[in-house]
């Protein structure tokens, strides 16, 4: 065992004029510590292609994970797909990503462009060995995992995009690990980086896309735990058991909500200040800080902004930019939750605040419960080893 | 003098902001920076009362609009 996982992150754009993606991506954990991800890109686009790609990527990863071989997968797959009235075949193009044990990456890839490898920000050349299987040339790696290496599977959409505009040959491989290198050394997460390469895949294309794109991001990094204290607890004889439970835990700290500041304030015997500096183009209350807490929020309306990204940061992912240099309360947890942490710990307060039931104001206690149920939803579907305390 | 504005989650939404940055506009322009310090806090548990502002203690309930003539008679009156 080490303290390795894996930070999984993809986007798609489609062919002009398609409402559905001819590209599709699954993961499959098979258990804590395996995964397996597959990028799949159906013959043509719309809704033949999605078909063929969903039906492929969901039965390798679901196999997979269940541990049959790469030759029964491959077999299952050529004997159940539909075939294309028109060109005769049923095809889907393949890259598998099975991540094992946090040890291990084996990567198979049939036919689509070739998964780019970084190791300590550089472009790292693993082996490949050839394999037949069913009259497929497949090729076959295995990687021992090291913190920081970051595998980039994608469509043919992404090498093709510019061809015949802005490169004659499409956007060459080389042009694109040297593109990424930049960006994996910034530090992006999985999905900002995915989210990276398409936008400028669709720029390329002039924003009118010639086929569906894909990139599919995997980065392997330290499991790193924090921990965020929301709101007091009903009973107010509560408080000191939930601050010595929230302070004992490892990893950052971080405290939403006034009542609840003061609480931790008072807890660790350290004064709280709040800061008068409003982010210019923000809308959330200023931070405040605590010596020994890592970051000290307003409640509800920081939260509430956290979850207003965390949507969009799991779907399209094109706030990324406001929250990532933005220095209000919001745009930090953000930087903290969905960037920095993996396991996250939430200790959650069930008190109401009486000021809060004023039917004038946007807030009550309902809200405030599922602003918590909806961003650990959001945060685990980011991948995120999520516990929410409730007190 | 010490001049505190509640930023909790209740004042901010009735206007902390607008409040904060009139204080701010209104001691530059009369040149009471060091006369005073303006400081926020998160909450002073009168939360249906807000906005709150405390002068050296004293609490006070103050909304945008009367974010001015409380600034002039609260605040800069004491000064002079």
């Amino acid at each position: 065992m080490n303290d390795l996982c894996a930070d999984i992150g993809y986007r798609s754009i489609n062919h002009i004029g398609e409402q559905l993606c001819g590209d599709h991506v699954d993961v499959v954990e098979s258990d804590e510590n395996s995964t397996v991800i597959v990028l799949a890109d159906g013959l043509g686009s719309g809704v033949k292609a999605s078909i063929l790609s969903t039906l492929t990527s969901k039965i390798i990863s679901t196999m997979m994970a269940a541990g049959l071989s790469l030759e029964e997968c491959v077999e299952t797959i050529a004997a159940t797909l539909p075939v294309c009235s028109v060109r005769g075949v049923a095809y889907s193009t393949f890259t598998i990503i099975h991540i094992r044990n946090n040890e291990y990456a084996e990567l198979i890839q049939y036919d689509n462009p070739q998964v780019i490898m970084f190791r300590d920000n550089k472009a790292y050349d693993y082996p490949k060995k050839e394999m037949n299987i069913g009259g497929k040339t497949i090729y076959k790696s295995t990687i021992r995992l090291r913190e920081n290496d970051v595998f980039i599977a994608m469509s043919d959409g992404c090498p093709h995009a510019g061809i015949g505009t802005a490169y004659n040959f499409g956007w060459k491989i080389e042009d694109i690990t040297d593109f990424m290198e930049v960006m994996v050394m910034a530090n992006y997460t999985a999905k900002t980086l995915s989210t990276i390469l398409v936008d400028e895949v669709n720029k390329l294309y002039g924003e009118k896309p010639g086929d569906d794109a894909t990139a599919c991001v995997v980065r392997i990094r330290k499991r790193v735990p924090m921990n965020m204290l929301f709101g007091p607890p009903r009973n107010p004889d509560d408080a000191n058991r939930m601050m010595s439970l929230f302070f004992s835990k490892r990893g950052k700290h971080i405290v939403c909500g006034g009542t609840t500041s003061s609480i931790a304030a008072k807890w660790l015997k350290k004064p709280l200040v709040a800061s008068l500096d409003y982010d210019p183009g923000s809308d959330v209350p200023p931070t405040a800080t605590i010596e020994g807490v890592d970051l000290v929020t307003e409640g509800v309306i920081t939260v509430n902004k956290v979850v207003e990204y965390a949507r969009d940061y799991i779907s399209e992912n094109k706030d990324y930019a406001k929250w990532n240099f933005k220095k209000d309360g919001a745009s930090q947890i953000c930087s903290l939750l969905f960037e920095e942490a993996t396991d996250i710990n939430f200790y959650v307060g069930r008190a109401v605040n009486p000021a809060h039931q004023n039917p004038d104001l946007p807030i009550n206690f309902n809200i405030k419960m599922n602003l918590v149920e909806e961003l650990s939803d959001t945060l685990k579907k980011m991948g995120k080893r999520i516990k929410v305390s409730y007190f | 003098m010490k001049v505190t504005v509640c930023i909790g989650s209740s004042c901010h939404i009735k206007g902390s902001r607008p409040i904060v940055e009139t204080f701010q506009k209104l001691i530059s322009e009369n040149n009471l920076g060091d006369k005073l310090e303006l400081s926020g806090t998160f909450c002073m548990n009168k939360c249906q009362e807000g906005v709150c502002v405390s002068v050296d203690d004293k609490l006070y309930s103050v909304s945008p609009q009367t974010a001015e003539s409380f600034f002039n008679d609260n605040i800069k009156a004491k000064l002079q």
